[in-house]
């Protein structure tokens, strides 16, 4: 699986998941915090930071100190201003709908029963404040009020803003099919151009229509009247029809095949660009902690000729110093490096074999930067068998009164495996060295057979020791 | 056995009879051609054309070492020669020169500090035969 990864994306699973769960994470801000400031904050946060890798890339110290500086203070600002608008979204959603679901807004919303309620107010003179956010929310311009939930209906409408109901005076927020909060306060109007009969309820929906994309409908208590406000205009409702037809459209239900699929394309954008956004900074993380690693690796020799074989290499193993992404480098382990040397331009003999990149199999996303050694000599040849005589190689020196007139192994001679141009010019194997300053009669000792060049092998391993069988005699004649 | 088997059998064994005659008789020219090695021993010295010390180790301070062989009968005028060897490399060849009806000969190796180790004389006769391979040590 993670062979697959490396494959056909250059990076490990680990790197895969990384990138994965944080532009979910990334797309799942941006769904919640859609329309609301805490998102233009936060792209401008971004842009900080890039501009902030650009500075530290060209050097500019005090400009990407600065940089560091305005994140710093911009997500202080996040969490201080906009904590109602992150706290909403953090306390008003369930689990499924955090980590999942898509809010609809007024996508769903039941005008008929909003337009039958609102006249229902009129009709009784009962004052009204309704408001219907769009995309943008409303949660930084408002006082919460009180969280009610409840599904929306015209008796509903009607109960809320009952004269003898406690949270009458605010304003009820709706979103989708749901009455969402209650006795919520809204922002005033500060315009002087706002009719002489209009009240505070105007006033606070004309204030809110100014900070928002939310539409406010507003029931007169003097009057009867219905007005509604959107984006700072007001709309004296007259006609139930045209009443129905600007909620509709605020809700976006005329064009609902068009709605959706520009929503879809929307989220489906916004899903690239996390996607993309998560990646560049994951390389560019990965990248800029580029660690160096080092690994002894095995030489794997491929032989052309079976007949061939390697007799001694001046060495087994190569030492590849690797650099690469950490986590890919901790990721790394000897069993994905491998590195193959070819036999087919070898002759019988010692060859030098040079150890070149292209030897070398790395994963995707490391980089070799050195090797050591660069040049092995290896030698091949046919291996052939040969018998050969043991002697014994005596060193030191013999008491003088002593004179060795015979010595001899047993077994006399050794079967030897070992390359042919090194057998064909050797005719003895020799024991390992046996002192003559202990030997003061004859006798017998037990020695090692010496196996050199080391390409030499004995036939049977086990045999590797003889009997050295030795007379010796007093010495008569003493020379001059 | 019948008479016509008897012939065949003789008919088709006389040739084989005939070649492994002439055979024997040229392995029997040849070996008379050739000396024949009855003594050979490395030695300390040699003294009255004798071996004095005969030896498989011998130490540096000595000076020289000596090969000494000896043949009986020697048909007829030839040379055999003494290749000393150190460890597995080739150091000298002596060439000897052998007068009928028998000969004694020797050959000898002046010896360096360098020279320790185990050594072998072979001697070869002169059609590269090799008659016998002796074995010593140079010692302290």
């Amino acid at each position: 699986m993670g062979q697959f990864f490396y494959q056909f994306f250059g990076i490990g699973w680990q790197g895969f998941f990384d990138i994965a769960l944080n532009s979910y994470i990334l797309f799942r801000l941006y769904v919640l915090f859609r329309g609301t400031n805490v998102l233009r904050v936060l792209f401008a946060m971004g842009i900080f930071w890039v501009l902030r890798q650009v500075a530290v890339s060209m050097g500019l110290v005090v400009t990407s100190w600065a940089m560091q500086g305005v994140i710093a203070v911009a997500a202080l600002v996040i969490i201080i201003v906009f904590r109602n608008e992150i706290s909403s979204v953090l306390q008003t959603r369930d689990l499924k709908s955090f980590f999942w679901g898509i809010p609809q807004y007024q996508r769903n919303t039941p005008v008929h029963i909003i337009v039958e309620g609102v006249y229902e107010l009129a009709k009784k003179k009962i004052g009204a404040l309704i408001v219907l956010p769009l995309n943008q929310g409303v949660e930084s311009f408002v006082q919460k009020g009180i969280t009610w939930q409840g599904k929306l209906s015209k008796e509903m409408l009607v109960s809320i803003f009952w004269d003898d109901n406690p949270v009458h005076d605010g304003a009820a927020v709706i979103q989708g099919d749901r009455v969402t909060n209650v006795g919520v306060i809204l922002p005033l109007s500060k315009r002087t151009d706002l009719p002489s009969y209009f009240g505070t309820r105007h006033r606070a929906a004309v204030g809110l229509s100014e900070h928002t994309d939310s539409l406010v409908i507003v029931v007169s208590e003097e009057r009867g009247k219905i007005t509604l406000v959107k984006d700072g205009q007001i709309y004296d409702i007259n006609d139930r029809r045209a009443f129905e037809k600007l909620l509709i459209t605020h809700a976006g239900q005329d064009t609902a095949a068009a709605g959706i699929k520009k929503h879809t394309r929307e989220l489906a954008v916004a899903a690239a660009v996390c996607l993309v956004c998560v990646t560049g900074l994951w390389l560019s993380f990965s990248r800029g902690m580029e660690t160096l690693a080092t690994h002894t690796i095995p030489v794997e020799f491929i032989k052309s000729d079976q007949n061939m074989e390697i007799f001694s290499s001046s060495a087994s193993n190569v030492t590849l110093l690797l650099s690469g992404a950490r986590p890919l480098i901790r990721s790394l382990g000897p069993d994905r490096i491998t590195v193959k040397l070819s036999l087919a331009n070898t002759v019988p003999g010692t060859n030098k074999l040079s150890v070149s990149r292209s030897a070398v199999t790395l994963p995707p996303g490391i980089v070799l930067k050195s090797l050591d050694p660069s040049m092995i000599e290896v030698t091949v040849d046919v291996p052939v068998k040969k018998e050969l005589p043991v002697q014994p190689f005596w060193t030191g020196q013999l008491s003088q009164d002593l004179i060795m007139t015979r010595a001899a192994t047993t077994p006399e001679k050794a079967h030897v495996i070992g390359p042919r141009q090194v057998l064909t010019q050797m005719e003895t194997l020799f024991t390992e060295a046996l002192s003559l300053e202990e030997i003061t009669t004859s006798g017998r000792i037990s020695a090692r057979i010496v196996l050199h060049p080391v390409t030499i092998r004995l036939e049977d391993p086990k045999k590797n020791r003889v009997q050295v069988e030795y007379t010796t005699r007093k010495r008569e004649t003493v020379l001059p | 056995m019948k008479p016509f088997f008897k012939l065949i059998s003789m008919l088709l064994l006389l040739p084989a009879a005939v070649f492994f005659s002439s055979h024997a008789r040229a392995r029997d020219a040849l070996s008379k051609d050739q000396p024949v090695l009855v003594e050979a021993v490395m030695c300390e010295a040699i003294e009255k054309f004798k071996p004095v010390n005969q030896a498989v180790v011998f130490s540096i301070s000595l000076g020289r070492v000596f090969c000494f062989t000896g043949f009986d009968p020697v048909p007829e005028e030839t040379t055999v020669y003494h290749r000393w060897y150190r460890q597995d490399r080739l150091i000298s060849t002596a060439k000897l020169v052998l007068h009928p009806p028998k000969w004694a000969s020797f050959s000898s190796m002046q010896l360096r500090e360098a020279d320790k180790g185990p050594w072998r004389v072979e001697i070869v006769d002169s059609q590269e035969k090799l008659m016998k391979t002796l074995r010593f040590s140079i010692s302290d």
